[in-house]
């Protein structure tokens, strides 16, 4: 049982992982890799992409000292990014104004790399329960640990999209979906978390998987924002750079795919 | 003039993502403007032809940027500046005037139309004008200074720069319709963009160029 929802968390992260290389490798290339440090976040993302793969393959219960490895690096790479981020926005005249959160590196991008470690991490830290018994991180139920943290993750992923979609001034209603749909599922996967009730979650569920569905329709919609755009897809070059991030949506995805995974916990709880 | 932009050719953008039919168009129809005199006298042209030469010389190695035509374009469509100096009169009448005390001035001074001269002669004459020493009749109320700032200086120049061979040598990307740019910051490139050879770097900034587009 809690290497299931191990796997589920190793799978969690690795989407998350993905949706981070693609898109810190489109978002650097942009700024011409101008700073070495700038492919850091594509090689832990890659390797937190390879541990999510592995992880979710593995059905042996013990936790792996090489994924926990490429969960913390990325942790940390993603902390140390957030910092990077918080300094450039920073130091450009205005500091923290809008005009340069909107233009300046997004702080919350490598924020979704500490998610992909945090979940891998708790993954690992699931795995690592004696089969048989209730999981628990930390002496806390594991199931209430990861709802807390998609809950949190959810919360920051909406309020980068928020961010993003009022600098696109919400010109397409479907831009009202991701400030909308994520901060109803972390409200439920929250109050699982905090209430200890072991009631059925069935609409809590439900609306985690219209979450999973919501992060890969945010990439079709950004795929139809960058047709959208002078020149359409066959000015890639630009519209891929300088229309709506494709790759960043599945965030959303990865962080409900925890949540659901966390559901599962707390519900195996109950029997 | 030292080549800061190797092997650089705007042109070369004509049929990639950066120019479309629009954009094609402005440009064939700049550079098909008539090296002909359609809205100056041939008195005028001449007269015209040396004042751009000394405002804007240009090298010998290479087809000039046509000036006067394009000076001679702006004036035969009216495209005006949106503004006017109250000094002044209306661009047309400002050439016109300009252009022949210009050529009365020479030929007060030393006999010959301005065309004539030699070119120290005419770089005199136009400096003159530019500190307002220039008094004579033909002037009218124009004052002569006002006429070389915000007459011969901003038309020669602007049409000098509206030219793709003015663009190669500054590495200017020509219209920015339908592709626009990306890397805003300072000193960055897109890849459609010019490349400016750094000391040392001149190689690699031709084989970018080779491939802007």
């Amino acid at each position: 049982m809690a290497t299931r929802a191990g796997r589920r968390l190793n799978r969690a992260s690795g989407v998350i992982a993905a949706s981070v290389l693609a898109d810190s490798a489109i978002e650097h290339y942009r700024g011409s890799f101008h700073n070495k440090v700038m492919f850091a976040p594509l090689v832990s993302s890659a390797l937190a992409l390879a541990a999510g793969l592995h992880g979710a393959g593995d059905r042996r219960p013990a936790p792996h000292r090489a994924r926990d490895t490429a969960y913390a690096a990325a942790a940390l790479i993603g902390i140390v990014g957030t910092g990077f981020h918080l300094y450039n926005v920073g130091k450009k005249p205005g500091g923290l104004s809008f005009q340069n959160l909107f233009y300046s590196a997004p702080i919350g991008a490598p924020a979704a790399l500490i998610l992909s470690g945090m979940l891998g991490f708790l993954a690992e830290r699931v795995r690592d329960n004696t089969p048989g018994t209730a999981p628990t991180i930390a002496g806390l139920p594991a199931g209430r640990v990861v709802a807390a943290g998609t809950a949190a993750g959810l919360l920051g992923t909406v309020a980068e999209a928020g961010l993003l979609h009022l600098r696109g001034a919400y010109h397409d209603p479907f831009m009202f979906l991701p400030v909308t749909v994520p901060p109803i599922a972390a409200a439920l996967i929250g109050e699982a978390a905090i209430e200890n009730a072991r009631k059925p979650r069935g609409f809590t569920r439900w609306w985690l998987r219209l979450t999973v569905l919501l992060g890969f329709a945010g990439s079709g919609f950004h795929v139809l924002g960058v047709a959208r755009n002078m020149g359409g897809w066959r000015n890639w070059r630009q519209n891929v750079l300088n229309g709506p991030p494709i790759p960043a949506p599945p965030s959303f995805t990865g962080l409900a795919l925890a949540g659901l995974a966390a559901l599962s916990l707390l519900e195996d709880r109950r029997r | 003039m030292t080549d800061r932009y190797p092997g650089y050719d705007v042109l070369a953008k004509r049929w990639t993502q950066s120019w479309n039919d629009q954009t094609r168009a402005v440009i064939d129809a700049r550079l098909a403007t008539p090296r002909e005199p359609r809205f100056f006298t041939a008195a005028e042209w001449l007269t015209l032809g040396a004042v751009c030469d000394g405002i804007m010389p240009q090298p010998r190695d290479r087809p000039p940027v046509p000036l006067p035509a394009y000076v001679d374009l702006k004036l035969r469509e009216g495209l005006l500046d949106g503004y006017r100096y109250a000094a002044m009169p209306p661009q047309d009448e400002a050439w016109r005037r300009g252009l022949a005390a210009l050529d009365e001035e020479a030929v007060t001074a030393h006999g010959e139309a301005f065309h004539a001269l030699s070119p120290e002669r005419r770089d005199s004459l136009l400096g003159r004008m530019q500190k307002g020493e220039l008094t004579g009749e033909a002037w009218g109320d124009m004052p002569c200074a006002m006429f070389f700032a915000h007459r011969v200086i901003p038309d020669i120049t602007h049409a000098y720069y509206a030219h793709p061979e003015a663009w190669n040598e500054i590495g200017f990307g020509g219209p920015a319709s339908p592709r626009g740019y990306v890397r805003m910051a300072l000193d960055r490139r897109d890849p459609w963009e010019a490349a400016e050879a750094k000391p040392g770097e001149e190689l690699r900034a031709r084989r970018d160029n080779d491939h802007v587009g």
